[in-house]
């Protein structure tokens, strides 16, 4: 009777947002949007219903249950090799990390009505909220890879539509797609990782890679160590560790609601969430631990220095919550699983709190900004260490211009090169199309 | 007359009515009127054999010398055909729906069923001498279809490139399944050709060059409706995966692999819209190329469920960019064209149906994916991450298109919405490739039972041959020609 009610808990804090997302997106076919109170009163009800019922199951959970749970909510399809199922992992850390995202999706929710009031986009941004609501759940509670990714990926997309929310400006546009195509190589290392989970295990169930007992009895060292490779691939292109942090600054250009809940809440840390529970499969591999260690130590060193030297309050909060995202995933390498989960919980609230209230601060402050510009100084008369790490900081680690040279350059010219032969194939020499690299220039 | 033969000439029957229809009546509206209520039926009508189990598997066989080419059925319907039936059928009603009155004449309607016509036979039959004639007269068809003056060059590039392939099909068929060859050396070359000939006509590398240049120079239109059918694969699974050695399979698997990430990186860096469709669709062909030829269960049951929603969601994106360039004219990537102001429910439909081509989770594109990574990953398992990496070069080129045709600011914000017709053809799509991607169970029970079949037809083939090399001499009794369960499934492999 408990694990029944445990699940209708679960069932009705993940089909919450699923529904808002439906109906929203559904709404979205009419030729004119819906009044904005519908819209607000429907999230706002969406996320209580989801509140309450993962109050209800963690409560359960609590008293009643007090063992992890897979639930299988359905089997979405089979194979000769096995079943594609719709699992839902239940127990306290991810009852735990799900009902803090909804409560902070809501505090989110409500603070948007008012801030993206008589926005014309305003149906599309709660359509992509909704989106993003139902990925973080299916985040939090995966029990299976394919759960995980379906999260994953909707929490991708909707980040980077919001980033180019305000789609009549280039610029907007133009970072949103250098921010999927950083989420894009996170869901192919995600993908990757599914299809080894598959390829070793048998099946797609992630209590065999989270759990401490059966990762041992699933996979070995060889193998716990590309699946970890390729986990930690994907938490660095979602929470913007090195060397992906380039994307983080960018992704301010979107609402800051938007960046509030993604960038300082939820979506950075919904990376470092993944690793948490892959603990047990990372600490089967001293260099996945080491990687991971790296990574996340660099990272806090670079977003610190970085941070010191923003000039707008969005990317200073972003860098300074990254400073945080890599010292978190430094905790977990170094297998401090609990402080780590207290340090994600605790910043996540924190600094939406810092996000939310940053333009009201600007607002009473007006000149605040423009005073810590002047302040900053210049490079001259300067120690040439201080001078060059001030510089450093100032082009955040040159991170785009080494990945656009030693990455997307070549990408284009190659691309180039061989579409030039296609067309000379197939009949005629026409202008070749390396339009990527004049994305930046127009 | 059988049932199953009343069933099978009413299908055809339908776009050829259709077709003379175009005779007798004036006004062009009327006969799109008349196209649309045919693919209605058709569509209906092809459904049947999935619910009515007296046409759901049978066969008609060969008769007749010219056509007696090897022991293919000349008409069937399997587990393999029944979707591919309404799949053709479901191509033509969606391009009579939305494609825009500017955009289509009475030739073009005419034109469409046509093509239509030749699908739906090609798809209807096994008989290498009767795909040869369908290939050839849909090859003329379309080559009919494209318009002379600046198009020449199309014109030409398709007589070059899918003639060749006629002409290496037809040489292949009759290598194979001549009633006077017996030479295994004549067979093996006949059975090369053959694949030349399924690669040249799907854009797989090294024979894709024509592709691209006709989606950009040619007509959109008869372009997506004679390659989204996929009638290359249908060749490669029904004639060639039965007999081909595993080192042919793995062959074409590795360059399928290749030209997937070789499209989908194409894509990305293109200009103009119409040629990144073209790229697209060479790399989402490919990726079902790759799942036939790794001759797995789950590749194979994952690429026949790509090859529906790949297809769909692909004519679906490039109708779009169709619907798109009639309301704001020639399509630079480079530039941003502000559409979602005038036509968000396009924009909405765009970005779902390219989603849908690159394997997002709730599509029935990401069950294809899922099946076909887990199947290639096992057959290749370095080569098989090539899936993930078109997966993912695939949604950045979607992702750009998406963002320079709908973003940006339009100065002349006139409402070009598109019309209901449209809008009801674009959801109709939609719908069923977000309905079957979130239950998929019994679409894919299907698919696994058409793979299992054409493991099966495979497993048989190479056991009847090496049964003829053993009474030869040839091979010594001992040797097993492929591992096989005893009811004739292959076994697979194992991590």
């Amino acid at each position: 009777m408990s694990e029944l009610l445990l699940e209708m808990g679960v069932l009705v804090g993940v089909t919450s947002p699923g529904v808002l997302l439906a109906m929203l997106g559904i709404a979205s076919l009419r030729p004119r949007p819906w009044p904005e109170i519908y819209v607000a009163r429907m999230t706002s009800t969406a996320m209580i219903a989801c509140i309450v019922g993962l109050t209800t199951a963690l409560g359960i959970y609590l008293t009643a249950v007090g063992k992890p749970v897979v639930w299988t909510a359905r089997d979405w399809f089979s194979s000769y090799e096995g079943i594609f199922r719709f699992d839902f992992l239940v127990d306290g850390w991810s009852l735990a990390f799900a009902w803090m995202s909804a409560a902070i999706c809501a505090v989110v929710a409500r603070f948007s009505y008012r801030y993206l009031h008589r926005e014309p986009g305003f149906q599309r941004y709660f359509t992509l909220f909704a989106a993003f609501a139902l990925g973080m759940m299916f985040v939090s509670l995966a029990g299976s890879i394919e759960v995980l990714f379906a999260g994953w990926e909707l929490i991708g997309l909707s980040s980077a539509l919001l980033v180019a929310f305000f789609h009549d400006r280039p610029a907007p546009v133009r970072n949103g797609l250098r921010v999927f195509a950083a989420y894009r190589l996170s869901d192919a290392a995600m993908l990757s990782a599914a299809a080894l989970v598959h390829y070793y295990a048998g099946d797609g169930s992630l209590e065999s890679v989270f759990a401490a007992s059966t990762a041992t009895a699933h996979f070995t060292a060889t193998q716990a160590t590309l699946i970890s490779i390729f986990f930690i691939g994907a938490v660095a292109g979602k929470s913007a560790l090195l060397p992906l942090s380039g994307w983080l600054p960018r992704a301010m250009e979107g609402p800051t609601p938007s960046s509030a809940v993604y960038y300082g809440a939820l979506s950075v840390h919904a990376g470092c969430y993944l690793l948490w529970r892959a603990a047990p499969l990372l600490e089967q591999s001293v260099l996945a631990q080491s990687l991971a260690a790296l990574a996340g130590a660099s990272t806090a060193l670079y977003a610190t220095f970085v941070a010191r030297v923003q000039t707008d309050v969005k990317s200073a909060l972003a860098f300074a919550s990254l400073t945080q995202v890599g010292l978190i995933v430094l905790e977990i390498a170094l297998g401090l699983r609990t402080l780590a989960f207290v340090h994600m919980c605790g910043h996540a609230c924190f600094r939406l709190l810092q996000f939310l209230t940053a333009p009201s601060v600007l607002h009473d402050l007006h000149g605040l900004q423009h005073d810590v510009e002047a302040n900053r100084g210049s490079t001259a008369g300067r120690a040439p260490v201080s001078g060059g790490l001030y510089l450093f900081a100032l082009e955040r680690g040159y991170l785009d211009s080494i990945l656009d040279r030693f990455l997307v350059d070549p990408f284009c010219r190659a691309a180039s090169f061989l579409d030039r032969l296609d067309r000379s194939l197939s009949g005629g020499a026409m202008t070749s199309g390396d339009s990527l690299l004049e994305d930046d220039e127009r | 007359m059988s049932l199953p033969s009343i069933w099978a000439t009413v299908l055809v029957g339908i776009p050829a009515l259709v077709a003379v229809s175009a005779l007798l009546l004036r006004r062009v509206e009327r006969l799109r009127s008349l196209a649309i209520a045919g693919g209605c039926s058709m569509l209906s009508w092809s459904a049947l054999p999935s619910v009515v189990p007296a046409l759901g598997d049978w066969e008609v066989a060969t008769r007749g010398r010219w056509l007696a080419l090897g022991a293919g059925a000349l008409l069937r319907v399997d587990s393999l055909s029944r979707p591919l039936l309404v799949l053709a059928a479901a191509l033509w009603l969606l391009t009579v729906t939305v494609t825009p009155r500017t955009l289509l004449d009475r030739g073009g309607i005419v034109r469409t069923a046509i093509a239509t016509l030749f699908t739906t036979v090609a798809f209807l039959t096994e008989s290498p001498g009767l795909l040869v004639l369908t290939w050839g007269a849909s090859v003329l068809a379309f080559r009919l279809a494209l318009p002379g003056g600046q198009a020449r060059r199309a014109r030409g590039i398709v007589l070059a490139y899918l003639g060749a392939s006629t002409l290496a099909f037809a040489l292949g068929a009759a290598l194979v399944f001549g009633p006077q060859m017996t030479e295994p050396r004549a067979k093996a070359v006949g059975l090369w050709l053959i694949v030349a000939a399924a690669v040249a006509r799907k854009g797989v590398l090294p024979f894709h060059a024509w592709l691209p240049a006709v989606f950009e120079h040619g007509r959109l239109g008869p372009a997506v409706l004679f390659s989204t059918p996929q009638l290359g694969t249908y060749v490669v699974a029904v004639l060639v995966l039965p007999l081909a050695s595993a080192r042919l399979l793995s062959t074409l698997a590795i360059l399928a692999l290749a030209t997937a990430v070789y499209g989908a990186a194409l894509a990305l860096v293109q200009r103009s819209a119409r040629r990144a469709c073209g790229y697209l669709f060479i790399s989402q062909s490919a990726l079902v190329m790759a799942g036939l030829d790794t001759a797995s269960e789950e590749a194979l049951a994952g690429a026949l469920v790509l090859w529906l929603s790949s297809s769909l969601a692909f004519a679906g994106l490039a109708r779009c960019v169709l619907v798109l360039e009639a309301r704001h004219g020639q399509l630079d990537l480079s530039q941003y064209h502000g559409a979602y102001q005038s036509s968000p429910l396009l924009a909405a439909t765009f970005l779902l149906l390219g989603l849908t081509c690159t394997g997002f989770p709730g599509t029935l594109g990401f069950v294809g994916e899922e099946l076909l990574l887990a199947g290639a990953v096992r057959g290749f398992p370095v080569l098989g991450f090539l899936v993930v990496l078109a997966g993912a070069l695939t949604g950045l080129a979607i992702v750009r298109m998406y963002f320079s045709l709908f973003c940006g600011a339009r100065e002349d914000a006139i409402p070009l919405e598109i019309d209901r017709r449209e809008a009801v053809g674009f959801a109709a799509v939609v719908g069923f490739l977000l309905l079957t991607g979130i239950a998929p169970g019994s679409l894919v029970a299907s698919r696994l039972e058409a793979s299992l079949e054409l493991l099966a037809s495979r497993a048989t083939a190479t056991r009847t041959s090496s049964e003829t090399a053993i009474a030869r001499g040839a091979v010594p009794s001992g040797a097993p020609a492929i591992e096989a369960k005893h009811d004739g499934t292959p076994v697979h492999p194992g991590p």
